[in-house]
């Protein structure tokens, strides 16, 4: 099921919620674990048996781990667990994307599978590895009450598109959790918000990627090259943290605190700093479980700018089994390794804004790599921004784009800077006496009309993907 | 104190939240299905069967999904609140529509929707055509993006139906086009084209018809604007449907004169008529169907006119609905044909219509519709 919906938001939703807060404490967590089950099912109703078959696979890892004395058949049990992850994630995922390169490097004819990918399985097999991983550690208790640990892996919030969430974040909360009334305000903000972010914004920004990677490159001028490729940068990012912040504002009702995973990207003054912002929960996943275990940086420059090589072209296939995945992910190390080496130390020297545009740049690059699946297409598409193209600078078809969009935008840009955040704080801080009345006024009906508006836009949805379901 | 009082506030916003949710979601569970939306002119999605095997390969929760979204309570209200909402964020496009200068809505047509392949395909049989029939005249009236070029949004592409007109001329000789393409832009002022429909008006025809007279050399009957009279004050057209905000509604009017003479009309060799007009349509959506009973294959009209014998065949789209009346007097009988609705051979067809020299063949068709149509056998 999606968030932004009908049967979630006036079915799913408003059903779960009630029944979760009638229900006496201790049995919360059989219907969160219910709840889910059908939530998942609704969209996979064969794979939600995989999902049910990883969770009690890991969490028998988990106890034997726990019971084990022996070190080294610890580890053994620690493989097996990371083996079954990866080996499903691997079956499921990159199979087709395996047959295919042996079919074309031998030129043989081996059938692809042509298995659909079981949503969300790249974010649960990573929750679930952190789980096992943290187990051989040490780290965590072990979770014996098979419950909890279900709830830990399907609850339906962060179930198919993150943030990642590692055990230890929401350990304690899995057993004994708090609800107040201030949570849940924040949690019903934060998914309204999100909510707006993904309907109002990233939707409509898809259609405008979508008319332009959609014309032939004959007829796409530069200046509609560039405006697609800005349009789809803003939409995934609303996309995706805007199903962040309903993840993570679902998760403050029920009483979870999930990690935020986004922290402004497009503000960034380097690539360092881009992925310090993005995705923030995957690329911690990665630097905590691969990264450093890898040595990190601990072994020696040249040793830390392969790991860094390896982290990147690992995050890369996770986001899709395709070269133009892989490519993205060493595009991105590329520049990782090219600022360590000497890009920050001049980056430091020039006034923000120079990082902030070659941040820019490099980015909207990954995103036409990342956006446009095959490579030819790719260096098509780059090649018209850069002037490669008959079609000129632009024509009145780029104008009207332009105009049509512009508002849309320009309210983008906006929202993708801290201001607004920064305004409502100041607002929440600096409110006394009157002016407190307004805010509380101001708020309610903002609320309200946004959720009006993205119903709206929810009931009249001609165009609604998810961006991230695919991982 | 003051802590509690937070709290409360808090409370409320949730409870206004949650009671917004609550009251949708009951309002929806007890409303009507409707198997149809007048406001969006489609059938809606109703309620699918459940089996295991739907369920199981995810169809059914994909077709309920399409339900439950069709059926949302007051889908039209959203669906409305959505439209003004996008006019908010300065969109002049929606649903295929620009919202033009004045209030009028003006349909997009791209260029690139229109290639050159499709172009020859209808010049080709345009071309066999005029070698059966060497003395037909061809009318290709341009549609309102092509007239109102200052009163669409600033930069909005259309495909340029001028360069088609060219072809037109090229292929089958400049003589047996009536370019109307002149006397339409000098009227541009003038409500030639409806603003909620794709349409042109009865005035817009007018003129057509003053340089059909021009090309074939009639003179032009005394038909005066000034005397154009009213039959319905309230149609919202086909352009309307798509954006379905609250319009004006267009006027349709017709010349007086074209009620003055008793004509015989046979639709379809079956529905038999006495005017051009049929006045039942003007209580429907579709009010533009009053002219000519909307759409027919064949249509047989006896003008009630004396003209020495002359006929005429014409082979159409609905922008002829309108110009017919006005041809009626230079001929005693018209025949005709839409071939969207034709499927057998055209020149079989003809030759049981166009049997001695005193019947004149005309096409008449607007540019897009030319293109979209224009297919016999």
């Amino acid at each position: 099921m999606v968030f932004s919906s009908i049967p979630f938001l006036f079915r799913f939703l408003p059903v779960f919620m009630i029944l979760y807060f009638v229900a006496p404490r201790r049995m919360r967590n059989i219907i969160l674990f219910l709840g889910s089950l059908i939530f998942y099912a609704w969209g996979e109703p064969v794979y939600v048996l995989l999902m049910l078959f990883s969770t009690f696979s890991d969490y028998l890892h988990g106890c034997l781990i726990g019971a084990c004395k022996n070190r080294n058949v610890a580890r053994g049990l620690l493989i097996s667990s990371i083996v079954i992850n990866l080996g499903i994630l691997g079956f499921f995922k990159y199979s087709d994307f395996l047959i295919g390169t042996v079919n074309q490097l031998l030129g043989c004819n081996i059938p692809l599978l042509n298995l659909p990918l079981p949503i969300g399985i790249s974010f649960y097999t990573f929750q679930t590895m952190s789980y096992t991983i943290d187990c051989y550690r040490g780290e965590v208790k072990i979770q014996k009450n098979i419950l909890d640990f279900g709830v830990y892996v399907v609850m339906f919030p962060q179930l198919i598109a993150g943030p990642i969430v590692k055990y230890r974040d929401v350990q304690e909360q899995l057993h004994e959790r708090k609800t107040d009334i201030a949570d849940i305000n924040y949690g019903c903000r934060r998914f309204i918000v999100g909510l707006a972010k993904k309907v109002l914004l990233a939707n409509n920004l898809g259609l405008l990627w979508t008319e332009i990677s959609g014309a032939g490159p004959e007829t796409t001028t530069v200046l509609g090259a560039w405006l697609g490729v800005l349009a789809f940068a803003f939409q995934i990012y609303f996309d995706f943290s805007g199903y962040s912040d309903m993840a993570i504002g679902l998760g403050a009702i029920l009483g979870f605190h999930f990690p935020e995973n986004f922290n402004y990207p497009y503000m960034a003054a380097s690539i360092t700093d881009f992925w310090r912002r993005w995705h923030i929960s995957l690329s911690s996943w990665f630097k905590e479980y691969v990264y450093v275990p890898l040595g990190g940086n601990r072994r020696g420059l040249p040793r830390q700018l392969l790991n860094i090589l390896i982290v990147w072209m690992l995050t890369g296939i996770w986001h899709g089994a395709g070269w133009n995945f892989l490519l993205w992910g060493l595009w991105f190390a590329l520049w990782l390794i090219l600022e360590k080496l000497v890009l920050l130390r001049i980056f430091k020297a020039l006034p923000r804004m120079v990082g902030r545009l070659y941040t820019w740049l490099i980015v909207l690059v990954s995103w036409v790599l990342f956006a446009v699946e095959s490579g030819s297409g790719a260096f098509a598409y780059l090649r018209i921004m850069f002037g490669q193209t008959a079609a000129g600078l632009y024509n009145d078809g780029t104008l009207f784009i332009l105009l049509e969009y512009g508002v849309l935008l320009i309210i983008a840009a906006v929202a993708a800077t801290p201001l607004v955040h920064r305004v409502t704080e100041r607002m929440y801080r600096a409110a006394q006496g009157g002016m407190m009345a307004v805010r509380r006024v101001l708020e309610k009906l903002l609320l309200s009309l946004l959720l009006l508006a993205s119903i709206a836009y929810v009931v009249e949805a001609s165009y609604n993907p998810f961006l991230y379901f695919r991982f | 104190m003051k802590l509690d009082n937070e709290k409360l506030h808090a409370g409320m916003t949730v409870a206004l939240l949650g009671l917004i949710l609550l009251v949708l979601a009951l309002a929806d569970l007890v409303k009507e299905d409707r198997l149809f939306s007048e406001t969006e002119n489609r059938i809606l999605a109703q309620k699918p069967e459940w089996s295991v095997e739907s369920a199981l390969s995810g169809e059914f929760e994909e077709a309920y999904e399409s339900y439950v979204t069709d059926q949302f309570v007051s889908r039209d209200t959203w669906v409305m609140l959505k439209t003004r909402m996008d006019i908010l964020f300065q969109k002049k496009l929606i649903g295929g529509v620009y919202l033009g200068d004045e209030g009028y809505l003006i349909e997009q047509h791209l260029p690139e929707d229109y290639d050159q392949k499709l172009v020859d395909q209808r010049l080709d049989q345009l071309e066999t055509f005029i070698e059966r029939y060497p003395e037909a005249k061809v009318m290709l009236v341009p549609t309102a993006d092509n007239i109102l070029t200052d009163k669409l949004p600033a930069f909005a592409v259309f495909y340029d139906q001028k360069q088609l007109l060219a072809q037109v001329k090229e292929r089958i000789g400049e003589q047996r086009v009536i370019d109307v393409f002149p006397i339409l832009t000098e009227h541009r002022e003038e409500q030639i084209y409806y603003k909620t429909d794709h349409h042109w008006t009865t005035l817009g025809a007018y003129y057509g018809y003053l340089a059909w007279t021009e090309a074939v050399g009639y003179w032009p009957r005394s038909f005066d604007p000034q005397d154009l009279e009213t039959v319905s004050d309230s149609f919202l057209g086909t352009l309307h449907s798509r954006i379905n905000l609250p319009m004006e509604g267009d006027k349709i009017q017709i010349f007086p004169r074209t009620t003055s003479r008793r004509v015989e009309i046979l639709y379809d060799y079956e529905k038999e008529a006495d005017s051009f007009y049929e006045p039942s349509y003007l209580e429907t959506k579709n009010q533009y169907g009053y002219f000519l009973d909307d759409n027919h294959g064949i249509v047989e009209i006896t003008t009630g006119y004396s003209a020495g014998g002359k006929e005429l065949f014409l082979i159409k789209d609905s922008y002829a609905n309108t110009i017919i009346p006005l041809l009626a007097p230079h001929y005693e009988k018209i025949y005709v044909l839409d071939l969207r609705y034709y499927n057998g051979s055209l020149f079989t067809l003809m030759e049981q219509y166009v049997t001695h020299n005193k019947v004149s063949v005309l096409v008449l068709y607007n540019c897009i519709h030319f293109l979209e149509d224009f297919a016999y056998r």
